[in-house]
C-alpha cells in the first residue's frame, strides 16, 4: 500500500470518529439537563408557559428531535449554524469563533513549541550524560517542573514578572524588555499579526501564559526523552556502529537520535490537542480572550450551536493530529507497516 | 604418554600474533563491589588463526570481547592489562584509529542492525568510513557484499529494513556489514546461538569461507563445545574471568588437562552411552567480586584438594612445542593417578 493510499483510508477512517463526536455534543445538549430556552428568558418571565414556548420555538427546540437532529447535523458539516443563542446573544458563531480562536492557536502553538524546543534537547542531554550531575540537575528541574499546578505556576509568574523588585532585588520591566507591549497580561492583538513586529509583539504577549501552559509537557518530554535516550544507548546496534568505526556525532545524530524519537512522538502529540481545548485556567488568569472561556461559557449555557462548532473544530484538530501522528510514524519508524491487519 | 601430532598453524606460520592480550583484567564498579568480570587472562591470536573462547555463561567471555573492541562502559572499565593489536596498544592508545579492523559479530542479530536504517545504509556507512565509497560505487559494492555472504535476490534486499529479514539472513546482513569495514580480525560472540540448528551450520560454513577468502583471523566465542571442534584451531577455556586452559583443539578434546575442561566435554550430548544420564557440572560459575585467593573451580570440582582452596594455582606448561597449558595444580600430571584418587 502506497503512503498515498494509506492515508486516503485514514481519512475515511476519520469520518466516523467526527460523527460520533458531534452527535454526542448535540445529544449532551439537546437531551441535557441544562435548557437553554428557559435561560433566554429573563427571571420574571421563567414561569410564563406562553414566553417560554416562544423561546423555544425561536432556538427552533420545538422541532422533533430527529428532524432538528438532522437539521443541525447538516448546518454543522458546512460550519453553518448561524447564529449563537445565548454567549454574545445574536452574534454569528464562525465570526465569534474566528475572533477567539487565533488567540488560543497562537498560545497553544508556543506552548508545544517552548515544550519540545527545551525540553526535548534537555531529556536527549540528560540522556546522553546519564548518572552526571548535570543529568541529576536537569532531571531535578524536569519533575519539579512537571509537578508545578498551572494555576499556581500562572500566578506566581505574573507576580515575578510584575513585581520583580521584591523578588530580584532589582527592577525588571518585562513590558519593555526588548520588545515594547501595553502590559503583561491581556489578549495579545491578532490584527497585526502577519507584520514581524506585530507577530513578535503578540508572540511576547502570550510568551508567559505559553510556558505556564506547555510547562507540565516539557516536564513530560523531559523525563520520556531521557529514557528514550538512555535505553537506545544501551542498545546491541550502538555498540555494533561503535565498532564499526562511526563517529560519535554520526552515533548520537545517526544512531541514537531517530530511535529516541521514536517513542516521543505520541507524547507530543497528545499534548498538543491537549493545550488546544485545556487553556481555560491559564487563559483566565493571564486575561487572555480565548477560545477555552468561550467553549466553557458556550458549554455550561447549553449555547448549542456556538459549543457543537467548537466542538467540531477540536475534533476535526485532534483528529488531524492524529493522522499527522500516523504519518509521522511511518517516516520515522519504518517497522510501522502501512498494511492493515 | 603419547599425544596426537601438533597440528598447530603457529609452527608453521611463525608470524607475529595479529592480537596479543596481556593479563587483561576487565572490572565492573557496583555500589558493594568491584567485579572481576574478567580476571588477567592472556592469550594471542595469529593472522588467518581461529581462537576458540569456550565457558559457561557468566564466564566473562562476552566481556572479553567487548574489551578487545573498546566497548566496556561505565561502570565498568578495563583495570589493568595490555591489548596489543598490529603494534598498536589498544588499551593505552584508543581504539580510535583501529574502528573497523577489528569486527564483532554479536549473539542475536536483530538487535545489532539498526531498526530504522535499511542493511544497504548500514552497509555503505561502513563503506564510506573504510573504503571512501559512496553513492551508486558503494551501493555496487554493498550488493556484492550481500551476495558474497549468500544473501539471495541482493539487488533488492540492499533496500530493505532489518524486520524484513529473518535470523539467518540478518545475521549474514550484519556479516556483511563487518566485512565492509575490511578487517583483519573478527570476533564472533556466540554468532549461532540465537539461531536454530540448520542456519546455524550454514553460517558457520560461510564464516570459514570468508576466513580463507579474506584471510581473516577469527576469535570465536560460545559456550557450545561442539561447535568449538568444529570451527576452532586453538581454544581458551575460560571459567569466572580466567583462563584455566588453552591448548590446540584436537589435543584439548583428546587429552584435556583442567579438570574444568573434563567436565564440559563431558556434558557434550552423544558421548556418554545412551542407556547412561548425561554427566553435568554441579554449581554454578561464582562471581569474581575480588582478586582470585584460590582456584575458583575448586567448590564444583572433584578432585580438589585442600592445597586447590587455599592458593591460586599456577598456570603450567604442559607441553611447550604445542603451548598447552592449564590453570591446575594437577595439569601435567597422568591422568591415570588421578583416576585411582577419586
Amino acid at each position: 500500500m502506497s503512503r498515498l493510499t494509506y492515508l486516503f483510508k485514514r481519512v475515511l477512517m476519520t469520518i466516523p470518529v467526527i460523527w460520533l463526536g458531534t452527535t454526542i455534543t448535540w445529544a449532551a445538549i439537546y437531551m441535557g439537563p441544562i435548557d437553554p430556552a428557559s435561560r433566554l428568558l429573563s427571571q420574571g418571565q421563567t414561569r410564563n408557559p406562553a414566553a417560554y414556548e416562544a423561546a423555544q420555538t425561536q432556538l427552533g427546540l420545538d422541532q422533533q428531535p430527529l428532524e432538528h437532529y438532522l437539521d443541525w447535523m447538516t448546518s454543522l458539516v458546512t460550519f453553518d449554524l448561524g447564529q449563537t443563542w445565548l454567549l454574545y446573544e445574536g452574534s454569528n458563531v464562525n465570526s465569534l469563533i474566528l475572533d477567539f480562536l487565533p488567540r488560543t492557536l497562537l498560545l497553544g502553538f508556543w506552548s508545544v513549541v517552548i515544550a519540545i524546543l527545551i525540553g526535548v534537547p534537555l531529556g536527549f542531554y540528560a540522556g546522553l550524560h546519564s548518572n552526571t550531575m548535570s543529568d541529576y540537575f536537569a532531571s531535578f528541574g524536569g519533575i519539579v517542573w512537571r509537578a508545578m499546578p498551572n494555576f499556581w505556576l500562572a500566578i506566581m509568574l505574573l507576580a515575578v514578572l510584575s513585581i520583580s523588585p521584591q523578588v530580584f532585588g532589582f527592577q525588571l520591566n518585562w513590558e519593555t524588555l526588548f520588545i515594547e507591549i501595553d502590559s503583561i497580561s491581556g489578549s495579545p492583538d491578532m490584527s497585526r499579526i502577519w507584520t514581524v513586529d506585530g507577530f513578535l509583539e503578540a508572540t511576547k504577549k502570550v510568551l508567559p501564559a505559553a510556558v505556564v501552559l506547555g510547562s507540565a509537557s516539557m516536564g513530560n518530554e523531559m523525563r520520556i526523552g531521557r529514557t528514550a535516550m538512555l535505553e537506545v544507548r544501551n542498545e546491541k546496534y550502538i555498540d555494533f556502529a561503535r565498532a564499526k568505526g562511526v563517529s560519535d556525532r554520526a552515533l548520537v545524530w545517526k544512531h541514537i537520535f531517530r530511535n529516541a524519537l521514536i517513542p516521543l512522538i505520541p507524547i507530543i502529540t497528545s499534548e498538543a490537542f491537549l493545550l488546544i481545548g485545556g487553556s481555560v485556567l491559564v487563559e483566565t488568569v493571564f486575561g487572555i480572550n480565548g477560545v477555552g472561556w468561550l467553549f466553557y461559557q458556550a458549554a455550561i449555557q447549553g449555547d448549542l450551536p456556538l459549543v457543537g462548532t467548537l466542538m467540531y473544530i477540536f475534533i476535526l484538530i485532534t483528529v488531524g493530529i492524529n493522522l499527522a501522528q500516523d504519518m509521522l510514524y511511518t517516516i520515522i519508524d519504518p517497522r510501522v507497516g502501512l498494511e492493515g491487519s | 604418554m603419547s599425544r596426537p601430532a601438533p597440528t598447530d598453524r603457529r609452527a608453521t606460520r611463525g608470524d607475529e600474533p595479529l592480537l596479543s592480550v596481556r593479563d587483561l583484567r576487565t572490572v565492573f564498579y557496583t555500589d558493594k563491589e568491584t567485579i572481576h568480570a574478567v580476571d588477567g587472562i592472556s592469550f594471542d591470536i595469529y593472522p588467518g588463526e581461529t581462537v576458540g573462547l569456550v565457558g559457561e555463561s557468566g564466564s566473562g567471555k562476552s566481556v572479553t570481547a567487548r574489551s578487545i573492541l573498546g566497548l566496556v562502559d561505565e561502570p565498568g572499565a578495563i583495570e589493568n592489562g595490555e591489548i596489543r593489536f598490529k603494534n598498536t596498544e589498544l588499551v593505552k592508545e584508543g581504539w580510535d584509529d583501529r574502528r573497523g579492523e577489528i569486527a564483532i559479530i554479536f549473539q542475536d542479530p536483530s538487535n545489532a542492525l539498526n531498526p530504522v536504517y535499511t542493511i544497504g545504509n548500514q552497509i555503505r556507512e561502513a563503506l564510506n568510513i573504510h573504503q571512501g565509497l559512496t553513492g551508486a560505487a558503494a551501493r555496487e559494492r554493498a550488493i556484492e557484499l550481500l551476495e558474497a555472504v549468500g544473501i539471495p535476490d541482493a539487488p533488492r534486499r540492499v533496500d530493505e529494513y532489518p524486520h524484513q529479514f529473518s535470523g539467518g539472513m540478518a545475521q549474514r546482513a550484519v556479516i556483511a556489514i563487518s566485512l565492509a569495514c575490511d578487517p583483519d580480525l573478527l570476533v564472533c560472540d556466540e554468532p549461532t546461538t540465537a539461531l536454530d540448528v540448520t542456519i546455524q551450520a550454514q553460517i558457520l560454513d560461510l564464516l570459514t569461507d570468508l576466513q580463507q577468502k579474506e584471510d581473516l583471523a577469527i576469535l570465536f566465542i560460545t559456550h557450545d563445545m561442539g561447535v568449538i571442534e568444529e570451527t576452532a584451531d586453538r581454544v581458551n577455556v575460560i571459567y569466572a574471568g580466567e583462563i584455566v586452559e588453552s591448548a590446540p583443539t584436537e589435543l584439548l578434546f583428546s587429552d584435556p588437562e583442567h579438570p574444568y575442561t573434563t567436565a564440559l566435554l563431558e556434558s557434550i550430548p552423544g558421548r556418554t552411552p545412551p542407556d547412561e544420564q548425561l554427566p553435568t557440572i554441579e554449581g554454578e560459575v561464582p562471581t569474581p567480586n575480588g582478586p582470585s585467593e584460590a582456584c575458583r573451580f575448586a567448590p564444583r570440582c572433584p578432585l580438589a584438594v585442600d592445597e586447590c582452596r587455599e592458593k591460586v594455582p599456577d598456570t603450567v606448561s604442559v607441553d611447550d612445542r604445542v603451548e598447552h597449558s592449564a590453570a591446575c595444580i594437577f595439569a601435567g600430571e597422568e591422568y591415570g593417578n588421578r583416576g585411582e584418587e577419586l
